[in-house]
């Protein structure tokens, strides 16, 4: 089993290893290895195209996330302690870009717009980053949102109560009670949609509009019209920046973990 | 006046009850609603107008979009998509499986954590790229071939065929398989195992009769995440798969953003999609209800 | 971590589904008679100092954009597109709405003109004209160039590894020769007009056959060519031919000659095919929606500058209309029988006209089928 399982682990790493390989290898087409070479970085470097896009990538994603964290963290709240009528309801269509696949909301997103923003705006409302971020938003609400709750509901709920007892106002209590204590959750999800948003091709490419690129878009498009080894390159900057935030993140994890048993244990 | 005893709520209560979960709700809910409910309206009813592009007015008139599924040059994509998700799902399954077991149930806990992690690691690449790069292994002139002519083993004929497709989606759907297995081997009581093999149980008889049906509950998790992801996927069929491997989610691309600009059709097929999906799940829940009832 | 993706989410799917069906049975009936993005023109709000251009991959280059930018001060932002219709359908869809300027084809002319989709051209406030070959002046598709400038003219054909495939490669008939042979190693271009052209042709038919009989045979012919194809591409052949994945690739003559100029040590054969193939010429125009006009009139008196269009030859290898620039150009780009054939060549060829509706929507619907297989 055990054989089997590092087996597998080198087949998960195959493709990276050749991502990176070829990033070093001074040859445009050729499998063989030519000679190391760091041309195909300077490439990158120099690629305004790509450093645009991926610009345009960590703009959606920081500016959807940021929005999504706010909202959904609210609404996370908000299912978690009250009932109301329609509460089924509201769950499901939140939690509904968790199952439905990316297709149908791209293409779902873009009629929207088509047939509603873009005529009743009055043109105001144009494909392009804007529209990217606003549908970003509603998945990164829902990944948000189910990890905010999985800790609500392990939260001990009269620290809250004992917050208001002690005079504080509803909105205090909030701020320096319940959020502290869901931060872990939040930022674990934010860096989750983070992530994801980061990666999305589909909803992107269907929201997008007047030239905007974001990373996954300009890839695809390039892998289409003939990839220069200077997208190699850009993978194994990619991969070594996110192993590095996940690792630090990880660590962030660990070391709060471990405050945290100490601050009991005392 | 202080004659009031001193109540716990110095506040004065001005603001409705209803306030606070209205204020936590409203955003969110606002965003889902114009983002989300109101568009999937809009394609439930594009997809009962035939044949509608940019520039049209719409007249919903009937099921044509829907029985277009059916004509005989369209019926096989589904068919393919289908075939895809569920050798995925099996592909992903077996192959899973034991890595989640060896982590779980072999590796000591405080590493546990890591050797899951550094396996999933790769899902935080660029999910295009990892793509792109299976192009390079398997092109006829790429990677593997290089390798197999060095053991003198003939070419292999992969790429832009179905197996390159089956390559790509296993790869990128293997990590969430084994994350959800690892969650539910776990939770595996050893104590059931040992007691098994305190009967006299060989190795394989209690896989097979403790083991699995223990994590049924994860397996069923996992394939259905793998099967509706692997229905949706549109890059490794695109990138992978050729002329030849059309599927339903290529389909759906081609009507909006590629040159046949079709719609209807389109919103069609993203509906038939979703309710492909939704059967996988209402089959999970009426499976899953009936392993509770008969629960070890 | 990724969290399992459902939990009582996925019963409470079911009663969403419900209700929502209901809601949008509701909804659809009296719901009809809206449009659907209908594409406005734009308020020139666009930025001044930019210009959106669309284009094919092989017209344009960052060198190009650099000396327009050094002559003019002004930015060019541009995208891709690799065939007439996945142009007019993103300008259609209301995805262009950024752009300026356009490069259509012959026939694309002249259904983007009845579109309205073109801008007239304000002929005063265009120099360079005159540079024109004469044969150039005026066309078939665009009378008198109201519309748009020529820029570019050419075959397509096919190219091939002479050195991997020992035959002699002739005519598009080969394809379907090899077809055993050669499983997966071949590609035709991802573009409806040339591929059913090219079949029709091969059939003995016109390159625009309006005969529902002729193109039905055409679809079934290609239909079994097509498991022998790799892929439909359009530009993405070029690496993989070099590398030796794909041995014979359909290709437009200039992309052929560039991958030929660049890569002297293969040995690439480009072959305009017997039974005749289609003669294009592409084209720049300017949107009746772009932001940018006065950029758009730079761009194209950039363009027709003789010392221009000699330098994007001689990078980017496309035939040009521009007489004075043909008269400056190098003895062996300009006896360079790919780029510019010689008559004998020309005569089976065919230009691509402009089909009626009906018609087209046949030639579609037969494209659509034979790529969603």
């Amino acid at each position: 089993m055990a054989w089997f399982s590092l087996l597998m682990f080198g087949f998960m790493y195959l493709p990276i290893a050749v991502l990176a390989f070829y990033s070093f290898n001074d040859s445009r087409y050729s499998t063989g290895w030519k000679g190391f070479t760091w041309k195909w970085y300077q490439l990158f470097l120099s690629d305004s195209r790509i450093l645009t896009a991926l610009a345009n990538s960590l703009l959606v994603a920081g500016f959807a996330v940021a929005i999504a964290a706010v909202i959904g963290t609210l609404m996370a709240v908000g299912l978690a302690r009250y009932r109301f009528p329609g509460k089924q309801l509201y769950q499901s269509v939140a939690y509904l870009p968790l199952i439905v696949p990316d297709i149908s909301i791209a293409v779902a997103t873009l009629v929207f717009l088509a047939a509603v923003a873009i005529p009743f705006s009055g043109g105001l409302v144009q494909l392009g980053l804007g529209t990217i971020i606003a549908a970003h938003v509603v998945f990164c609400l829902s990944y948000i949102a189910i990890v905010v709750s999985t800790r609500i509901n392990a939260l001990d709920p009269h620290l809250e109560e004992a917050a208001l007892d002690l005079g504080a106002t509803p909105f205090q209590a909030f701020i320096q009670v319940l959020l502290p204590e869901l931060m872990p959750a939040i930022v674990s999800g934010c860096l989750l949609a983070f992530v994801l948003s980061l990666d999305d091709f589909l909803i992107s490419s269907f929201t997008t509009g007047g030239g905007v690129k974001t990373l996954p878009i300009e890839i695809f498009g390039r892998i289409r019209t003939g990839v220069k080894p200077d997208i190699n390159a850009l993978s194994v900057i990619l991969i070594t920046v996110t192993g590095f935030l996940f690792a630090l993140a990880e660590y962030l994890r660990y070391r709060t973990e471990q405050k945290r048993q100490k601050r009991f244990q005392n | 006046m202080t004659a009031d005893s001193p109540s716990r709520q110095t506040t004065p209560q001005a603001l409705p009850k209803w306030l606070e979960p209205f204020f936590l709700l409203m955003p969110a809910g606002l965003w889902l609603l114009l983002l989300l409910v109101l568009p999937t309206l809009l394609i439930f009813e594009l997809s009962f107008v035939p044949g509608i592009r940019p520039g049209q007015v719409v007249n919903p008139s009937g099921l044509d979009n829907y029985f277009r599924i059916l004509h005989p040059d369209y019926l096989p994509v589904l068919w393919r998509s289908l075939f895809f998700s569920v050798s995925t799902t099996f592909l992903t399954l077996v192959l899973g499986f034991p890595v989640a077991y060896w982590i779980a149930l072999k590796i000591p806990k405080q590493w546990q954590n890591f050797v899951l992690l550094s396996f999933v690691l790769p899902l935080w690449t660029s999910s295009l790229l990892r793509s792109y790069a299976w192009i390079t292994i398997l092109r006829p002139t790429g990677v593997l071939n290089t390798a197999l002519s060095l053991v003198k083993i003939p070419p292999l004929d992969i790429l832009n065929r179905e197996p390159a497709v089956l390559i790509g989606m296993t790869y990128s759907l293997l990590p969430y398989m084994v994350l959800i297995l690892y969650a539910a081997l776990e939770k595996l009581d050893r104590r059931l195992l040992e007691a098994a093999s305190d009967l006299g149980a060989t190795p394989s008889q209690a896989f097979w009769q403790v083991t699995v049906p223990q994590s049924l509950t994860g397996i069923a998790a996992g394939a259905l995440l793998v099967f509706i992801t692997s229905m949706g996927d549109f890059v490794n069929p695109e990138l992978l798969g050729g002329a030849s491997s059309m599927t339903v989610a290529r389909l759906v691309y081609n009507q909006f953003l590629g040159v046949t600009q079709n719609w209807g059709f389109g919103s069609a097929l993203s509906m038939i999609l979703t309710l492909v999906v939704s059967i996988a799940i209402a089959l999970l829940l009426k499976y899953g209800d009936r392993s509770a009832a008969s629960g070890v | 971590m990724p969290p399992r993706r459902f939990s009582s989410a996925a019963i409470s799917r079911r009663r969403f589904l419900q209700t929502s069906a209901a809601i949008a049975a509701g909804l659809a009936s009296p719901g009809c008679g809206w449009t659907l993005a209908e594409v406005r023109p734009a308020d020139a709000k666009g930025d001044q100092d930019k210009l959106g251009i669309y284009t094919w991959e092989s017209y344009i280059d960052p060198e190009l954009i650099q000396t327009f930018r050094t002559q003019t001060a002004l930015d060019v932002a541009y995208d891709i597109y690799d065939s007439n219709e996945v142009m007019m359908a993103t300008i259609r869809s209301g995805k262009g709405t950024n752009y300026s300027v356009v490069y259509p084809s012959d026939y694309a002319v002249a259904e983007m003109i009845g579109k309205k989709e073109l801008l007239r051209l304000d002929k005063s406030r265009i120099n360079g004209l005159e540079n024109l070959m004469p044969e150039f002046q005026n066309s078939a598709f665009d009378p008198n160039n109201a519309y748009s400038v020529p820029v570019s003219w050419g075959t397509t054909g096919l190219i091939y590894n002479a050195d991997e495939l020992k035959i002699d490669i002739t005519d598009w008939s080969d394809l379907w020769n090899l077809k055993q042979q050669l499983t997966r190693r071949m590609t035709m271009l991802a573009d409806m007009r040339e591929v059913m052209g090219a079949t029709l042709k091969s059939l003995g038919y016109s390159y625009n056959s309006d005969n529902p009989a002729e193109i039905q045979q055409a679809y079934d012919k290609l239909t079994e060519l097509k498991p022998a194809l790799a892929t439909f591409t359009t530009d993405a052949w070029q690496n993989q031919l070099i590398a030796g994945d794909y041995l014979l690739c359909m290709a437009f003559s200039m992309d052929a000659v560039s991958v030929m100029q660049e890569n002297p040590d293969l040995n690439l054969r480009y072959v305009i095919p017997k039974s005749g193939t289609s003669l294009w010429n592409d084209t720049m125009a300017i949107l009746s929606t772009a932001p940018n006009l006065d950029a758009a009139y730079e761009w194209i008196n950039y363009m027709l500058q003789p010392a221009i269009a000699v330098d994007i030859t001689k990078r980017l290898f496309f035939a040009t209309p521009n007489q004075s620039a043909y008269d400056q150009l190098p003895n062996p780009l300009r006896n360079n029988q790919s780029l510019f054939p010689p008559e004998a060549i020309l005569k089976p060829c065919e230009r691509l006209t402009n089909l009626e509706p009906k018609i087209a929507e046949l030639y579609d619907r037969y494209w659509t089928r034979l790529t969603s297989k």
